[in-house]
């Protein structure tokens, strides 16, 4: 008895160190300090609101909706009523219980001309959200939509508390009060964002007792903080920093397949960009194969053809995109440049792989007679300051489905169409496809929209990368899925100190 | 100028410090000739090859031969420095020589204003002027040439005002010359040899400046081949890589201390004592 006893009371002691850790992550200050707490802002603070608030539903380990806040969902037969079954006896970090008048909340400021969500253009579909009981939400949309959770299912679209946040759909809310694993208990973008565990948190207690989020621009910064024990996990690691990592027992090193890219963005409105021939002869004279094994490595990416849709997704047309360089002269001297043309390119080291990009891109370019200049622009505050304001800029997107980052980079009202891409008969295939109940008929119209970005879009998408992670060794509980889809709650920290 | 030659070769550090500049001035101007590799040309079959027969000093991440690019890496460095630092030896030292000359007020305001200008981060101030003016030869330039033109100013005024004290400046100011020919026939002789090694001592912290900048982002852009740049791009890869970073450091420090060498020769085979920066 005594025995078992002490062996209680040792396994009640090693329980409470093992949960006692602190999870030290990096913050990558995408918008120089002036992060939001709100999830649907368009400076969002990803690594606090991914931990501090819950969506309806979140990826599941296939990569389709699973359960979270809502626990089942159904659809009338056209698709376009979606009622979604609340999870009872959640609630949030201030105690507010969690009511399908916060999911009618949290879904219709989206559409807030004020706020001017990046995630608006996606969200217009709605149409509005009836409560039909504090546990039953049903959702009416403007078209069918025969994927809806899928849109639901996006890393910003999480569940506020609509009486903490005034009711107010046009509002930003910065009260971090929400229904996550973690509650914010020190808010400092530009230092260390703290986090506490939420011990009421639907899922059980997460696995360490806090988290830190600590401001760190550069990636060079954040490998060596890592190398130096001041923080436990970084991401997108480059091909040059694997090895740092690979053979060392102190970390692991993850590598995941994503739909994850860095591209070259072409705004189609300024000049010379506002020619389709000059967009396509520049993404004609790239050799993809050769720029992934150059920037990436040769394990490092999937090829694509300067539309969105990774190869994971449903929905990926497989087009063929072979470099060109006659070709793209003869578009040249078509659109009026038949001895060339110079063109700036801001980068910065915003993505990994971004600025080497941008090289290779500059040396395979020049054989068409394109000079491309770069210019470095600083990485803090890039995001604010370069960003859909030059003609020619890199840029960096997170894995999504494919109606969701055709609708959110493409349609013409978005707030994130970097590209400024406006066609009328591209929205409509939009709406088309999502109106389409048959799964062939629906991939078919995806695929024509991915084939039009190809021919005449803006983007220049060489590759899909695997996204490459190290942490330490301590940790676990790390799956092998893409960053957004993490569950930092069920990460572990073994080992003595914080 | 043989027998000045003699002498600075007649010392070991004067011997290394001419030897050192003189053989980065000739790399910089036959690397298009000697080069094995396009400084430029990537190839994804050969990233990051450690130093070897084929590749003497390694491959960088885009598989870009170093040692093609460290040969290449001083051209634009020393083009744009050396540029600089004849544009700051010249309007620093005559606005030197003008202000020790004439002294009073005229000399008392505007070294006020020199006291200032020294005061201020002067890296800052290059990345304000140059994020505004934009990065390149005709923004940085100017930008180096009038900053260290302030530091020659300074130095060049403080000598000016002891040769200005001398019989014969006043003996030329007793005869009624004007202010020019005391400038030009009285001071500049006396001054042109210290004129000389600030100038090449403000060259090589010119050259430590433009690869600051360039490691910044604010100097030579890519694919451009340039010690400081090729140093920001790799300097990620240290405990993998290191030769990227390596051999551009060893390149750019050989150089500078060579200048340093050979303006400390030259000083002292004029008869310099770089320390109070007078004739001695």
């Amino acid at each position: 008895m005594k025995k078992s006893l002490l062996l209680s009371a040792a396994i009640a002691v090693a329980s409470t160190a093992a949960t006692a850790e602190t999870l030290r992550i990096p913050h990558e200050l995408g918008y120089g300090g002036s992060e939001s707490i709100d999830p649907i802002s368009p400076q969002r603070f990803y690594e606090a609101i991914q931990n501090v608030y819950s969506r309806l539903v979140r990826q599941g380990d296939d990569g389709r909706p699973s359960a979270d806040l809502a626990l089942s969902w159904e659809a009338t037969p056209d698709a376009k009523e979606w009622t979604f079954k609340l999870r009872p006896g959640v609630t949030f970090h201030n105690g507010n219980e969690f009511t399908a008048e916060d999911v009618a909340f949290s879904l219709m400021r989206t559409q807030s001309e004020t706020i001017d969500s990046p995630t608006k253009g996606v969200m217009e579909i709605i149409d509005h959200v009836e409560v039909v009981d504090p546990l039953t939400a049903k959702v009416v949309l403007k078209q069918t939509h025969a994927d809806f959770p899928l849109l639901v299912m996006d890393y910003r679209i999480k569940m506020l508390d609509a009486e903490t946040c005034g009711g107010d759909l046009d509002a930003l809310c910065e009260s971090g009060v929400g229904t996550g694993p973690f509650q914010l208990t020190g808010y400092d973008p530009l230092g260390t964002t703290t986090l506490d565990r939420f011990d009421n948190y639907y899922g059980g207690a997460a696995g360490v007792e806090k988290m830190e989020l600590i401001a760190i621009a550069d990636q060079d910064a954040r490998v060596a903080a890592l190398q130096a024990g001041q923080i436990d996990f970084i991401y997108a690691l480059s091909a040059e920093q694997v090895p740092l990592f690979k053979n060392n027992p102190n970390f692991t090193v993850q590598s995941v397949p994503t739909g994850r890219w860095v591209g070259l963005v072409m705004n189609t409105t300024l000049e010379p960009f506002n020619d389709p021939r000059v967009r396509k002869a520049i993404r004609m004279t790239a050799d993809r194969d050769a720029l992934g094994k150059l920037v990436y490595g040769k394990d490092g990416f999937i090829t694509s053809c300067d539309h969105p849709v990774w190869s994971g997704d449903q929905y990926r047309a497989e087009i063929e995109c072979p470099r060109d360089i006659e070709g793209a002269k003869a578009l040249l001297a078509e659109a009026g440049y038949p001895n060339g043309l110079t063109v700036e390119l801001f980068v910065s080291d915003i993505s990994e792989g971004a600025v080497k990009m941008a090289e290779v891109l500059q040396n395979q370019a020049k054989d068409a007679g394109i000079t491309i200049e770069l210019v470095q622009a600083p990485s803090d505050g890039y995001w604010g300051d370069v960003w859909m304001k030059e003609a020619f800029f890199a840029t960096g997107w997170s894995q999504r489905p494919a109606d969701q980052i055709l609708n959110e980079a493409y349609r013409s009202t978005a707030a994130w169409n970097e590209t400024a891409w406006n066609s009328a008969d591209f929205d409509a295939g939009l709406d088309a496809a999502r109106g389409e109940l048959d799964f062939d008929k629906r991939k078919a119209l995806y695929g024509n929209l991915q084939k039009e970005l190809w021919e005449n879009g803006g983007s220049f998408i060489p590759v899909h990368l695997n996204t490459v992670r190290a942490f330490s060794s301590k940790l676990g509980g790390i799956q092998p899925v893409e960053d957004f889809s993490i569950r930092y709650e069920d990460v572990t920290k073994s080992g003595s100190g914080s | 100028m043989l027998k000045l030659l003699k002498t600075i070769v007649s010392r070991p550090s004067g011997a290394i410090g001419l030897g050192l500049t003189v053989f980065h001035i000739l790399m910089a101007l036959c690397a298009p000739w000697i080069a094995p590799f396009d400084p430029t040309a990537q190839n994804a079959d050969a990233i990051l090859i450690a130093p070897s027969a084929q590749h003497w000093m390694g491959t960088d991440t885009l598989g870009r031969d170093v040692f093609s690019r460290v040969l290449h890496g001083g051209r634009l460095a020393i083009a744009v420095t050396f540029s600089a630092a004849v544009l700051a030896t010249l309007w620093g030292g005559f606005a030197g020589i003008f202000f020790g000359t004439v002294g009073g007020r005229v000399d008392e305001y505007s070294m006020r204003i020199v006291d200032a200008f020294l005061s201020m981060p002067w890296l800052l101030f290059l990345l304000l002027i140059i994020s505004i003016g934009g990065a390149g030869p005709v923004t940085i330039i100017p930008t180096l040439g009038f900053f260290y033109g302030v530091a020659v100013l300074r130095v060049i005024r403080g000598a000016a005002m002891q040769v200005a004290a001398r019989d014969f400046v006043t003996a030329a100011k007793a005869r009624g010359e004007a202010l020019w020919p005391i400038l030009s026939r009285e001071m500049f002789p006396n001054l042109s040899d210290i004129l000389l090694v600030e100038g090449a001592m403000r060259w090589s912290w010119m050259l430590l400046a433009f690869s600051s900048l360039s490691f910044l982002g604010f100097g030579a852009t890519p694919p451009t081949p340039d010690w400081g740049l090729m140093v920001a791009q790799e300097r990620g890869l240290l405990s993998t890589a290191p030769w990227g970073v390596f051999w551009p450091c060893v390149a750019l420090s050989s150089l500078i201390i060579g200048i340093n060498l050979l303006a400390d020769a030259v000083g002292k085979a004029l008869g310099l004592d770089r320390a109070t920066a007078i004739a001695v």
